[in-house]
């Protein structure tokens, strides 16, 4: 059935996909490359990095195959079953370890350490995608990171005479007067649907100064101060936020920050482009606010990076293709375009990165030595489904005031730790 | 006659092959992957299961019996409702008045409307800021900013009026159809008697439309049973899970957490409850017989 079922699926893919990894006449060879965030607006990023590679390797040609970052994993999976995957794709260590437990992918550290992106890629994410492998390989190279913040409405605060806030209660008591339900104002919105506990996670740890996600083995996650956090934002809802932001997923939840009804709004470097686009300078960002505590821990978003993939025919290609698409140069060019932290330290002096007060204070963030990165297991196999599946439907009763913040921190918590001595009895 | 042996057999081969594919193929995998331990996030745990995907649906899983009750409310609010409004709609535009060809254009509008693009227009619709109830509020009528989407209280009667709108047509269409079917005779013969409209109605409408309303409450049935688009986009079976059928659950166990064993037995018992209940229905009201 297993076998049958392989055969279908190769069958189909091999109908869709034809001619991919495929060496053709003439000693050229072709690589597939798949975007892991296809779209609009990067593709034309990677077509004139493709356009840069073939230009300085005529005997290499490669296939951009963009595919939305929603689907992604579930590509991965379908053409891991059928034995077609790309030669190179852009992988996250979101699920990286998924693809790494499934065997799919070939560990890069030699040809990163024998080649020239030794010591130049950002120690704290070669670390990051280090803990996501069970074997502390590199199975990815970083590229490109990314981290949470807050988007505010600079006009708003500078008509309440307020100041970006720094700490969680000076974030609390903004949103509060900067919210006026008569006339559809809201100082916060919450996602509250699809995505929301990993915003939440990150939220938590700021405001609790807990510097690590596990301690003895147990999750540190319904720590009484994270605990606390969850109640404080849960009773933002429908006080400083829309009703409609329980079933919130990022799509709704920035169309009302772009439309113009909320001061403040919890997300990452990744939404550069559509929060500029529709608000130009009345938009800026600030670091997530720091607790009682006055630490600064970061639970770091997921790393972008570049995949081989075990199954190349061309895998010598394939990692030329990815190398440059990690060299300062390139690096740099798609860094800029999409407004992240660029992984090739060579790339740090670039005047752009001055120019871009999202970068900077991003960097600024990471870089500063009294910063805590608290990693969360994203490389545990149950991760999504114990953080997504699981206790998004129960953040939604903690919104609605059905369940406590400690009762719904406890429950994620209790299997995060069973999951934890499961990869750690694995390993 | 030796032609005769196997030339039924070769006009319904492509019928059987295609049958085969279709149906026979795809059920058998999701009984056989029912069986098994299949989540692609822990291939080293993949292997035989026996029955234990289903113990665990049966004994360890309040979320099932909850999105089963779910599916069973909606199934039968849904369908209720929506061959009582088809059946008046059908009756109505039935009549002989001005302007019928445009109210039954009308009627069957929503029909023709694609599902993606029906619930793209109740989102806009039911938007907080920009929809219904934000015009509303600003007649007086409620406080601006309502989501009944995202409201416990409300999204229940939100959903149902969004599928009625969707499913109404379905019953009209089909019972108007049925409706022209009617000898004419009969319902003069009928006056003659001296019937009321009402008793025309429960003795010479309803009797000629039973085929075709028990036909189309099962097949709604089963559709309804089986929606998935509708309720998630517009509320992804939230909030807090409240408004999770059956077949939403399933996608979030098989699709979001790739666990395809445990969403294969999840299947199972949708597709044995949909199969027992269609037998039953069919079976007490004696379908295809004249009474």
């Amino acid at each position: 059935m297993r076998k049958l079922l392989v055969a279908v699926a190769a069958a189909a893919l091999a109908l869709t996909a034809c001619g991919s990894g495929d060496t053709s006449s003439g000693g050229t060879a072709t690589i597939t490359f798949w975007d892991n965030n296809g779209g609009p607006a990067r593709q034309p990023i990677y077509e004139e990095l493709i356009k840069r590679f073939e230009a300085a390797n005529p005997d290499i040609k490669v296939e951009y195959v963009g595919i939305p970052s929603a689907s992604v994993q579930q590509k991965y999976d379908t053409a891991i079953v059928g034995g077609e995957t790309p030669d190179v794709g852009g992988v996250t260590t979101s699920y990286l370890a998924h693809l790494v437990g499934q065997d799919a992918l070939a560990p890069l550290d030699d040809r990163i350490s024998g080649g020239p992106l030794k010591d130049k890629l950002l120690p704290s994410l070669v670390e990051t995608v280090r803990q996501t492998a069970p074997d502390n390989k590199l199975y990815i190279v970083p590229s490109s990171a990314n981290m949470d913040l807050i988007w505010y409405r600079t006009d708003w605060f500078k008509d309440a005479g307020l100041e970006p806030p720094k700490t969680w209660d000076e974030f609390i008591t903004a949103a509060t007067k900067l919210t006026d339900t008569a006339a559809n104002k809201y100082g916060y919105t919450i996602r509250g649907g699809a995505g929301s506990v990993f915003q939440l996670i990150t939220e938590a740890y700021a405001y609790s100064g807990v510097d690590s996600f596990f301690k003895d083995g147990k999750s540190t996650l319904n720590d009484k101060a994270n605990a606390e956090l969850v109640d404080k934002v849960a009773d933002l809802y429908k006080k400083a936020t829309p009703e409609a932001d329980v079933n919130n997923s990022f799509t709704q939840m920035i169309a009302q920050f772009t439309g113009g009804s909320v001061a403040m709004m919890h997300h990452n470097l990744g939404s550069y482009g559509d929060v500029t686009k529709a608000l130009g300078d009345k938009v800026a960002a600030i670091p997530l606010p720091v607790g009682p505590s006055g630490k600064r821990t970061v639970v770091p978003n997921p790393t972008d990076g570049f995949a081989v993939f075990k199954n190349s025919e061309n895998p010598d290609a394939a990692w030329k293709f990815a190398e440059f698409l990690t060299s300062a140069e390139s690096n740099s060019y798609w860094n800029e375009k999409v407004g992240q932290i660029p992984a090739n330290t060579d790339v740090r002096s670039e005047a752009w990165i001055e120019s871009n007060a999202h970068v900077k204070m991003a960097l600024g963030v990471l870089e500063d030595p009294a910063t805590v990165l608290v990693p969360a297991p994203v490389y545990l196999p149950q991760y999504s489904s114990i953080t997504k599946t699981d206790s998004e439907p129960q953040y939604q009763k903690v919104l609605l005031g059905e369940l406590t913040g400690q009762q719904f921190l406890d429950e994620m918590a209790k299997k995060l730790t069973e999951a934890q001595k499961e990869w750690e009895d694995r390993k | 006659m030796r032609t005769r042996t196997w030339a039924p057999y070769a006009l319904i081969a492509p019928t059987l092959v295609l049958m085969a594919v279709f149906l026979v193929y795809p059920i058998g995998s999701v009984v056989y992957y029912s069986l098994q331990r299949y989540n692609v996030t822990q291939p080293w745990k993949n292997g035989f299961a026996g029955l234990d995907n289903f113990k665990q649906m049966l004994f360890d899983d309040p979320l099932f019996w909850q999105s089963l009750a779910f599916s069973a409310k909606w199934v039968f609010v849904e369908v209720g409702l929506q061959l009582l409004l088809g059946l008046i709609l059908a009756l109505i535009v039935n009549e002989t008045f001005i302007g019928r060809g445009m109210a039954r254009a009308l009627v069957f509008s929503p029909w023709a409307v694609s599902g993606v693009l029906t619930t793209g227009i109740w989102i806009l619709l039911l938007n907080p800021s920009t929809g219904i109830f934000q015009e509303l509020s600003k007649l007086g009528i409620g406080t601006p900013g309502t989501s009944v989407l995202g409201n416990p209280d409300t999204v229940f009667d939100a959903l149902v009026v969004t599928e009625l709108w969707r499913g109404v047509p379905f019953f009209a269409i089909l019972l108007l159809a049925d409706l022209q079917s009617i000898p004419k005779d009969l319902y003069e013969a009928a006056s003659v008697d001296g019937a009321s409209r009402w008793r025309r109605f429960t003795s010479v409408t309803l009797p000629h439309l039973k085929d075709a309303i028990i036909l189309s409450t099962l097949l709604r049935a089963v559709w309804e049973f089986n929606n998935v688009d509708l309720i998630y986009t517009l509320t992804g079976g939230g909030p807090a899970n409240q408004t999770t059928t059956l077949p939403l659950y399933v996608a979030r166990q098989a699709v979001d957490s790739h666990n395809f064993g445990y969403g294969s037995a999840l299947t199972i018992a949708g597709f044995l409850i949909l199969l027992f209940f269609s037998i039953l229905y069919l079976r007490v009201s004696k379908f295809g017989s004249r009474a």
